[in-house]
């Protein structure tokens, strides 16, 4: 176990130098820089030179990323072409915010879709079933931002029942109900197949309750799967909060990316993709842990 | 099954409405949709069955415009996408060893990304149109075909008919061009779909914030990002170009699930 | 005489008390700002939400009234050499910085040197420097300072309202990451208090303020980035003032509105050294195929006035005898057949991100198309489009630019009109004129400005008949401050609020 954990460990420093350098080369491929910031025509074009050389981005692009590596390892993300205030320190402000709308976020989509992706499976081909799956394609085909934007009219607009910016209700509800589909599909697929098994048709022979063999037998397995889940929604629910803090001007550090990729804030951009990307790849190599932890049969195969 | 196929069908007409709506615009549409009239900011009417937007624009003139930039948008990503996504899965699955290691490296760094905020990173240093809107969604969503056609190979390339090919002396890339692609062909077509799905909603979300297609070209995304501003004077502004994404979106689903299903031999009903 | 003074004592006494009565000594004005501060030092920042926090904190030498004209400010008189060349500024005695210590000249030619040093990420370095020379600042004494100019040069003083930094806080530091520029220390009427990121910059009131206790005891700057959204903030009190899109700008309930110019235009240049706009009479064609009043109608909803010159009609410059190609298309067309042209067609760029530069794009594109003209339209990323104008190459790569100008408080246009401003200048249409190059130099060294006057009012009208550019609109500011708010000044381009210490929140 602590081999298998060691070794992923080690996976991620090629992958984190591969993360950082494609972004890094992307960032800089383009005609334009940070002195973008400076929207005023009316400055000369002598003065954006120097400042750029004193910025050091005159340099070669390659020579650049090495300093930007070697800041990094020490976490020192450099400053904010924008405020002068620390990468790092800005990004820890506004990532609580962010983490709040997620794990909100997700704790309801959980426990809204186990029941229903359960159910669905359950009385597969009902007409519950039926009403469900077309309910799920018809919110996974919602852009995220145009509802945003439709909740805000009725909402905010319309009602005043809610204010459009500095509250979660809004932006958790949009965000719950794009997220909903994909594991609810999922989580009905996982039941589905766990109820084929076997085991659970010698539990039937046996003569034990029906909601028994569900409940007791079949849901515990079913939710293993969970974990993996967990993993690989990281990235769309990151994405998710990008787009969805922006609208509602939820201070989080999605919304800090926006505002940095508009205004070509190289640190700052540089800073929320790694730490965005660590933290996918921290979270699948626990989802995956998780995975083997829980799931008997992979547990015992490593063992072999 | 017959359920399905109801939707199957309902997505399979709106997808051919929509197709032929976005080939035959110059003479399916009321007014030129950059036309200005007279008359901004009016609600659905006898002659602007959408109503105008703030430029006094027929909407549904745009709308049916800015279908021809979404479908074509989510046809050239898609197929942008299938080519990396078949290359690079057919090389990773066939020759495996160190190809296969090297190049699913790549792709798991690929997929750590936050998808959507490196495509917003990559539109805002380019100068964002609907070309590079094209390419951008295809080379960032060719991730889960390579895996797909990956593992196709690696069960594939051990059968009869591939040791059969090579006895007779097929070159490699004539086994994998000829012999094992073809046979891989349908979860390949469904992917292909869902793609396009996930290319009209990226294409959305771009146009949106301003760094997909460029106004006055209209795009239903575009188009979205002008209503903001009259949310509450013309509340259809907003919701019309909403409702065609998601009519485009769901038909691809349904018509996605549909051939998974019909195309997929284990899958019973 | 004794009751005479008397009297007029107790009046004074009974007003000032009425006064006070009107005034709430706790007031807290709420402001919103359009995003996020960057640094709130003067010498450095570019944005508008930074300049708004500046403009409380920090005072310069001079500052400028209501009516746009310069007016002493830290330094009380000033004057001018018979050769234009040393200008001595005569300072306050009684200047205290935020934090108690006192302001000197020193702290004058420090913030000037710094500006000027060439490791400080400044961008108004150019300003400073006169045909590649630079302007020396030197402390007479300790409440005395010269400008030494290397040429006589008119527009100075508007380099000379540049916010003063306290020499005693950042001699010797690095100043593009110091502290300070996110907890500034200045000699203007309101104390920094706290900048929460995302949310709001708190500043209150400077008791010692040498222009007068303010009436207000704080104010709030919240940060609110979507306009629509300030606006319903502003209709439920939230905040107390806030610019108004045009298309929202009618009466709302205890909110008092206001209109007036800003001192910018907006026009669409052309590249004079493409051979598609060499010949005057295109050029003057598709000036005459504008139709202004539906651009403004459709964009600004009629708050925005037509623009036929490059200098705002609330300029003190501003001349109405100018070459006005207003809307004629058949004159246009006949215009085009003249000059021989048939199926024009051109690209126009724009920069991606401005809404209104957007629509009006596309009017014109539609406008264009009556004349039988086809332009296409290209949207480029702010930066991608600078570095096309800004290229030093000739000819430079491009047909036609859709972008704007402000005009700046003084009417020198130098780095706009003349000749030697291209490639490598802000002439990046070629501009060529001698007549109009020894007219912009005779309005730097005129002294006088009814002299300034003549020389820019004949200048004009020479650029006018070229039509280098289509002068498109001025835009209008609107905006809506609630009625529980006193003390503003006259609307007008120096703003609502010029004396911000007399502003108040009735009682």
């Amino acid at each position: 176990m602590t081999k298998y954990i060691i070794k992923r460990l080690i996976q991620l420093i090629p992958l984190l130098i591969g993360i950082t350098l494609i972004t890094f080369f992307v960032m800089h491929l383009a005609p334009g820089d940070p002195t973008a910031l400076f929207t005023d025509p009316n400055i000369k074009p002598e003065e954006l030179t120097r400042i750029r050389a004193n910025w050091g981005l005159d340099k070669p692009v390659i020579v650049q990323y090495f300093v930007w590596l070697k800041n990094a390892a020490k976490l020192d993300f450099g400053y904010s072409y924008i405020s002068g205030k620390p990468v790092i320190q800005e990004i820890s402000e506004r990532l609580p915010n962010t983490l709040i709308l997620m794990s909100i976020s997700f704790a309801l989509i959980l426990l809204i879709s186990i029941p229903v992706g359960v159910m669905s499976a359950v009385r597969k081909g009902s007409a519950f079933d039926n009403i469900f799956t077309v309910i799920s394609f018809v919110f996974m085909s919602i852009p995220t931002f145009w509802l945003a934007l439709v909740f805000m009219l009725i909402f905010s607009l319309k009602l005043g029942w809610l204010p459009s910016f500095g509250n979660l209700v809004l932006p958790v509800t949009v965000m719950v109900i794009s997220g909903l589909a994909g594991i609810t599909r999922y989580q009905r697929a996982s039941m589905i197949e766990v109820l084929g098994q076997e085991y659970i048709k010698v539990a039937r022979a046996k003569g034990l309750p029906e909601r028994m063999v569900i409940y007791k037998h079949a849901l515990r397995n079913a939710l293993i799967p969970i974990v993996t889940m967990l993993g690989l929604s990281l990235p769309d629910l990151f994405g998710g909060a990008f787009i969805i803090e922006t609208i509602f001007a939820w201070p989080g550090m999605g919304r800090l990316g926006v505002a940095a990729v508009f205004s070509r804030n190289y640190p700052m951009i540089m800073g929320i993709t790694v730490l965005t990307s660590l933290m996918i790849v921290i979270g699948n190599l626990l989802a995956d842990i998780g995975y083997a932890i829980v799931d008997p049969r992979i547990r015992y195969a490593k063992k072999e | 099954m017959l359920r399905k196929n109801k939707l199957f069908i309902f997505g399979l007409i709106i997808l051919i409405s929509f197709s032929l709506l976005a080939v035959f615009a110059h003479m399916i549409a009321p007014y030129d949709p950059s036309e200005i009239m007279e008359n901004e900011i009016q609600g659905p009417s006898v002659s602007h069955w959408f109503g105008t937007d703030d430029l006094g624009r027929d909407i549904l003139s745009r709308i049916i415009y800015g279908g021809r930039v979404s479908l074509s948008v989510a046809v050239v990503a898609v197929a942008v996408a299938l080519t990396l996504g078949i290359l690079i899965g057919s090389i990773a699955g066939y020759f495996g060893g160190l190809f296969d290691e090297i190049i699913m490296r790549f792709t798991d760094i690929m997929l750590s990304f936050p998808t959507i905020f490196l495509i917003l990173a990559i539109q805002s240093v380019l100068s964002p149109n609907i070309y590079n809107v094209m390419i951008v969604i295809g080379a960032t969503s060719w991730m889960g075909i390579a895996r797909l056609v990956r593992g196709e190979f690696l069960s594939l390339k051990e059968r009869e008919f591939v040791e059969a090919a090579r006895a007779i002396g097929c070159s490699d890339l004539r086994i994998i061009f000829r012999h094992i692609l073809p046979n891989s062909w349908p979860p390949v077509i469904v992917a292909g779909t869902l793609g396009m799905a996930g290319a009209i909603l990226t294409e959305s979300a771009l146009s949106f914030l301003g760094l997909g297609v460029q106004p006055p070209m209209p795009s239903w995304g575009n188009m979205l990002m002008d209503s903001q501003a009259y949310l509450i004077d013309a509340p259809w502004m907003a919701v019309i170009p909403g409702l065609f994404i998601v009519l485009a979106v769901l038909s691809l689903y349904f018509v996605g699930e549909g051939l998974r299903q019909s195309l997929n031999p284990k899958e019973k009903q | 005489m004794k009751i005479l003074i008397k009297s007029f004592l107790i009046a004074s006494i009974i007003v000032s008390f009425a006064f006070a009565l009107d005034h709430d000594p706790n007031g807290r004005l709420i402001l919103s700002l359009g995003g996020e501060v960057s640094v709130m030092n003067p010498i450095l920042s570019t944005d508008t939400t930074s300049s708004a926090i500046e403009g409380v904190i920090y005072t310069g030498l001079v500052k400028l009234d209501k009516h746009l004209n310069f007016v002493p400010d830290l330094a009380k008189s000033w004057k001018v050499s018979k050769n234009g060349l040393v200008w001595t500024f005569k300072l306050r005695k009684d200047v205290k910085w935020h934090d108690g210590k006192s302001f000197t000249a020193n702290d004058v030619k420090f913030t000037f040197d710094t500006l000027m040093n060439p490791k400080v990420n400044s961008v108004r370095r150019g300003d400073y420097f006169i045909d590649g020379k630079p302007i020396k600042f030197k402390a007479i004494d300790k409440y005395t300072i010269q400008a030494i100019l290397p040429k006589p040069f008119s527009p100075f003083l508007v380099s000379a309202g540049m916010g003063i930094l306290p020499k005693h806080l950042l001699a010797g530091k690095e100043l593009d990451m110091a502290y300070f520029n996110n907890h500034p220390i200045g000699t203007g009427p309101f104390k920094f208090v706290e900048y929460k990121t995302g949310d709001h910059v708190l500043v209150s009131r400077n008791p010692e303020y040498y222009g007068g206790v303010p009436l207000l005891k704080e104010i709030l700057f919240k940060i609110i980035p979507d306009e629509n959204t300030a606006l319903i903030a502003l209709k439920t009190g939230e905040i107390d003032s806030t610019g108004i899109p045009a298309k929202d700008f009618h009466p709302i309930k205890s909110v008092n509105l206001f209109k007036y110019d800003a001192l910018l235009y907006t026009y669409l240049g052309f590249n004079l050294r493409s051979p598609k706009f060499t010949d005057v009479r295109v050029r003057q064609a598709l000036s005459y195929a504008v139709n202004r009043k539906q651009l403004i109608g459709l964009v600004f909803r009629g708050y925005a006035s037509p623009a036929y010159s490059p200098s705002a009609p609330v300029s003190w410059a501003y001349s109405g005898d100018v070459s006005k190609y207003e809307y004629d298309p058949e004159k246009a067309k006949q215009l085009l057949k003249e000059a021989g042209v048939r199926d024009l067609e051109f690209t126009l760029f724009v920069n991606q991100g401005n809404k209104e530069r957007e629509k009006g794009a596309a009017i014109i594109q539609q406008q264009f198309k009556k004349i039988g003209v086809k332009m296409n339209i290209r949207v480029l990323e702010w930066s991608s489009l600078l570095k096309v104008i800004n290229a030093r190459k000739d000819p430079k790569d491009y047909d036609a630019v859709l972008i704007g100008w402000s005009t700046g408080v003084d009417p020198d246009s130098y780095s706009i009109w003349h000749s030697s401003q291209y490639p490598g200048g802000l002439n990046f249409i070629a501009y060529n004129n001698p007549k109009v190059d020894k007219l912009l130099d005779r309005g730097r060294r005129e002294q006088t400005k009814t002299g300034r006057k003549k020389i820019y009012a004949q200048m004009y009208k020479e650029i006018t008949g070229d039509a280098p550019y289509i002068f498109l609109w001025y835009p209008n500011v609107l905006t809506g401050v609630r009625d529980r708010v006193g003390g503003l000044s006259e609307p007008g381009p120096a703003g609502l609020m010029v004396d911000i210490e007399k502003v108040y929140i009735k009682k």
